[in-house]
Order: C-alpha cells, then structure tokens, then sequence
C-alpha cells in the first residue's frame, strides 16, 4: 500500500511525513518549502507502508513545476490512498482539492491540520458531522506537537472511495436535519 | 461523477454552513506585528533592520569569534607546525600536497607561517573547511532557520515585490535568492515555486552567477573584510543590470504572483536544531570532499606547472581586459570545484586593492561550482546551456566594466 500526503502549500505535511516516517525533511513556516517529493515507510498495523510527501498544490490543475510534480505524482499512483492535509483554518479552499482527488475515485483521510490557529481565529469545526457528510474519516490535529496522529494513523484503514452524488445527498439531508433542528 | 468548478464550490458551501462556525475576529498582538512588519512605511525599515542583524550576527560569529578567535590560533599556533615537523619528506611532492608547498626566499625552502598560505590539503583544505566554512554555515543556518520558522520570508517577499517585478521576477525570487546565500543547489531546487519557463530561467541564471553562497561569504569575511562591501556591492548592482537585461530578451511572461502570507507562529528549537544538523552535515557532505580535492588538484597543477602555463596564456585577457594579475589563473582553475577555496587562494597573491575586488567578482560570476553544475543540470539541460552562455557574455562584459569603473575612478 501506498500513501500520498497531499494539501495546500504550507499546511504542514512535511510535518507529518517527519513524524510519521521518522524521516528528517525540512519543515518551515513558509509556502513552497517542499518543492519535490520525499519517500519513507511506516508502520500500520504492523505492515510497511510507504509515505509520499508531495509538494504543496492548490488544486489538480499545475501552475507551477513543485505543482506540476504534485499532480504527476498522484496520477502515476492510480491505486494509493490519499491523507488530505487541510488548514482547518481554510477550510473550504483545502475541501476543493479534497473533493477533486474524490472525484477522481481515490479513497481519502482528511486531516483537519492546525485545529489551535483555528480555534485562536475563532472559527469552531464540527468534525464529526464533516465526517458523516462526507462519508470518510476525519480527524482534528496539530502536527506539531503530535495532537491527533495516533488516530489518523488508526483511522487510515477506514478510507475509501466515495461517490460525490453521495456526499452531495448527505449534504441535503444534513441541512434538512439542521432546518428541522431549528423549529421550535 | 466529476463537478465542475461552480458546482463543487456550492458543494462546499453548503457543507462548510452546516459544520463550521466563524466566531468574532479577534485581533491579536500577532496581527499587529503581522501588520507592521509588512506595511511598507513600517515593513521596510524592519526589513532593513533584519537583515542588517543578519549580516552583523553572521560577521561577528562567524568571523570574530570562531574563526579569529579559535580557529586561525589553533591551526596556525598549533597544527601547521606541528604537521611540518612530523609529517615526512619536507619538500617532496607529496608533502607539498598534503602539508606545505612553502616558498622560496633568498634561494632557499622556507615554510610557510599561516594555514592561509600553505595549501596542503591537511592544512589549508581542513582550515577552510572546519575553521572558516564551518561556522559560516553554521550561523547562518541558524538565522535562516529561525526566519523561516517564524514565517518571515513571505512577508520580505512582498516587501520587495515591485524591485523583482523589474527584472521579470516577483517578491518569491527572495526565497531561492536566500537560500543560495547558504547554498546554491537548494536555491536552484527552489525556483521551482515560479510559475513560467521564463522566470525560473532568469532566476536559475541569476543566481549561478551573482549569488554567493555561504562558505564563500565566510571566507571573503575572513580573507578581505576591508573589500567584501564593495565585492557584494559589485554583485547586487550585477543582479539587478543583468536581471533587467534579461528580462527584456527572454521570451515568455512574468505573471504577478500571490502568496498566502501564514501567520508568525513560535519557532521550535528542535526544528531549528534538526534543520541545521541536516543542512550543515549535507554541506559537509558535499564540500569537505570538494575542498580537499581541491587542494589536491590545484598542487598537482601547480607541480606540473599547467597554472603557470595556462597564467601566461590567459595573461592578456587577465592583464589587459580585466585589469587583474595573471596569477589569478590558478584560483579560477580551483573555483570549479569550489569557489570558497578560490577566494582563500587570491587572497595569497600580490595585488591592489581594485584588483581583488575584480578578481573575486570574477571567481564569484564566473562559473557555477561543481554541485551547482550538477543541480542546473538535473532541471534541464537546455537553459543549462542558455545560462552558460549568458554567464560568458556577463563575465566578459561585467568584468570589463569593472575594470573601466576602476580606470575611471583612477584605482586601477
């Protein structure tokens, strides 16, 4: 099995390559630090698994080379899984690469990354109901200082495929839910 | 199924209504300084003050304390004479390689007195390298790393927008451009985040030529710190004229760019000490071997007499064009394989002041080093080729102007 950090620029997946591999790529506080990819197994479950950090991009459309490696290396990975590394303190533009690599028919893990700047910024995620709309798991962490990894790692196994027809239902129905929710 | 642009976006929407909720903004103290540090009136001035403690910090580091401080007491007190007394054969080849290749005074062998001079690879190689180099990259690294982790750069990238946007760039070619300051093979890496041929062709170019990396600041900082402003002065003026130039002949577009700005976040120590660990063992890596055989090279050249011969070749170009001696042969041979060597070198040849600045502009611009060489290569053969033959043109021309300058100003 295959894995592929992917996300935005800067939004710290060299942070979880490090920590999940052991490995020693260079992390800093800037878009555009990993501008090729990186290699490295861990352990799921027991098995060898090899992780990809791959270059921040903003979406499957290139703009840029490090962009153009990033789009090159999820498409020469037909089969791997993907851990969607989003800022959960932008998170709509981190969900429309998210949705574009499900519509591509990869299976998915969503890391809701830097859970703390968004909670300083004010802004409250409801993990779980994110979860049951978009029908695979996710998970609140701080890569820096680890919050969060075990339960990323343990919830790998659930990723899979999802038609977005689907998503789009759950969609409807969670805001009916939520409309019914408000009558008093 | 796929969605198209619109409709995944109003996906989005509705999805971020029913799970996130956006509290009041709160303004922060690190707002505010997020705000000064890249409003021009303030930003600049704060940008001038980093680097300037940059600069000074690296000088006084780097320079004073270990180099002067230690490591020219160390090895000029106590290793050169140590390993010229016991390491045999005195005024063989061998020994001439590897300890002393001395001089001569009134007809006789005399050895030399500072590890600058000696050229052996066990004392010159291992004092540039460990004594100079070492702590150069050392310091600086830990400075880069600091700025990077906070989330200075993007914000001196916008700071410096409009300047770059002359020479066909934009405020991110600060980024490779510091990183080349330490190394140029990740600065090289780096111009990947520019989004046209273009821009990454006259950034790739740019940097080849003018930037010096680390280890060769370090030793101008040691060797000529009396000339290393005008030198550093000569490069930037460089990078700009011919950025300029650049940009009007090169084909393609220089789109405007836009940059998340992240927000200062606290550095952590042990990023900060693994990013140093693993860039200063990767240089270590790279450059001890090229130092050393460096010295190896160039002694061996200079047994044969091969400098000598090429010197006298070249002289009327070197003497006649661009104003320097012809023993600056030998350096620029050394400068293939590492330019921080070279610097050390001419810094052991009679000259006028003019004349080093000259002649160390020329080791600067003259030829990317080996692993440089070897990075350009890997990102494309084709504009490798393009910015050699820009980088002959600049240094002809360059140096020439140099050369006109200092007659102009009557210093050469």
């Amino acid at each position: 099995m295959k894995i592929l950090l992917m996300g935005h620029p800067n939004v710290g997946k060299s942070v979880f390559f490090n920590r999940l591999t052991g490995a020693n790529v260079t992390e800093s506080n800037y878009p555009g630090t990993t501008v090729d990819y990186t290699k490295g197994w861990m352990k799921i479950d027991g098995k060898d698994v090899e992780l990809v950090d791959v270059p921040g991009t903003f979406s499957l459309d290139p703009k840029d080379k490090a962009e153009e490696v990033a789009v090159a290396m999820l498409h020469e990975n037909r089969g791997a899984l993907v851990i969607s590394v989003i800022d959960a303190s932008k998170i709509e533009r981190g969900l429309y690469l998210a949705l574009e690599i499900i519509e591509e028919g990869y299976p998915l893990v969503i890391a809701l990354n830097m859970r703390d700047v968004a909670e300083d910024k004010n802004i409250l995620i409801d993990a779980d109901k994110l979860e049951r709309i978009l029908d695979i798991p996710v998970v609140s962490t701080v890569a820096i200082s680890g919050e969060g990894i075990k339960e990323l790692v343990s919830r790998v196994k659930e990723a899979k495929p999802v038609d977005v027809d689907d998503i789009i239902s759950n969609a409807t129905k969670a805001a009916d839910v939520g409309a019914a929710g408000d009558v008093p | 199924m796929k969605l198209s642009a619109e409709e995944r976006w109003d996906l989005i929407d509705r999805i971020s209504k029913e799970t996130v909720t956006f509290g009041a903004y709160r303004h922060t103290l690190t707002d505010a300084i997020g705000e000064l540090t890249i409003k021009p009136l303030t930003g600049i001035p704060i940008a001038i003050a980093v680097l300037y403690g940059f600069w000074s910090l690296f000088g006084s580091f780097a320079g004073t304390l270990c180099t002067d401080g230690f490591f020219v007491k160390f090895f000029d007190g106590y290793w050169l004479p140590w390993l010229q007394q016991v390491f045999p054969g005195q005024g063989n080849w061998f020994y001439v390689i590897m300890v002393d290749a001395g001089g001569i005074e009134s007809g006789e062998f005399v050895l030399s007195e500072s590890s600058f001079e000696s050229f052996g690879v066990l004392t010159s190689g291992l004092f540039l390298a460990i004594g100079v180099v070492l702590p150069a990259i050392f310091i600086f690294y830990l400075m880069l790393a600091i700025l990077e982790d906070i989330g200075y750069m993007p914000r001196l990238a916008v700071l410096i927008d409009t300047m770059l946007h002359r020479i066909g760039l934009h405020g991110y070619a600060i980024v490779p451009t510091i990183l080349s300051l330490g190394c140029n093979v990740p600065g090289v890496a780096a111009t990947r985040i520019l989004e046209t041929k273009k821009q990454r062709f006259i950034m790739m170019t740019l940097l080849a030529i003018f930037i010096p990396c680390g280890a060769q600041i370090g030793i101008m900082e040691e060797v000529v710190p009396d000339l290393i402003g005008w030198i550093m002065l000569y490069l930037i003026i460089g990078y700009f004229i011919f950025g300029y130039i650049l940009n009007k002949i090169v084909p393609g577009r220089a789109p405007e760019f836009l940059i998340d700005v992240p927000p200062y976040r606290r550095p952590l120590a042990r990023n900060i000490g693994k990013k140093i660990y693993g860039r200063v063992t990767g240089f270590f890596k790279v450059a001890l071997p090229f130092v050393l055989l460096g010295c190896v090279i160039v002694g061996i050249l200079y047994q044969m007499g091969v400098i000598q011969w090429l010197g006298g070749v070249l002289a009327p170009i070197f003497v006649g064009w661009f104003g320097v001696p012809p023993e600056t042969a030998g350096p620029l041979v050394a400068a293939f394989l590492r330019k921080d060597l070279a610097v050390a070198q001419l810094s052991t040849i009679e000259m006028t002041e003019y004349q080093m600045i000259t002649s160390v502009v020329l080791v600067s611009i003259y030829f990317p080093c080996v692993a440089t060489f070897a990075m350009m290569l890997k990102e494309g053969w084709k504009d490798l080729l393009w910015a050699l033959a820009v980088l002959a043109v600049v240094v002809f021309v360059y140096g020439g102007l140099i050369h006109l300058i200092g007659i102009l100003l009557g210093v050469a």
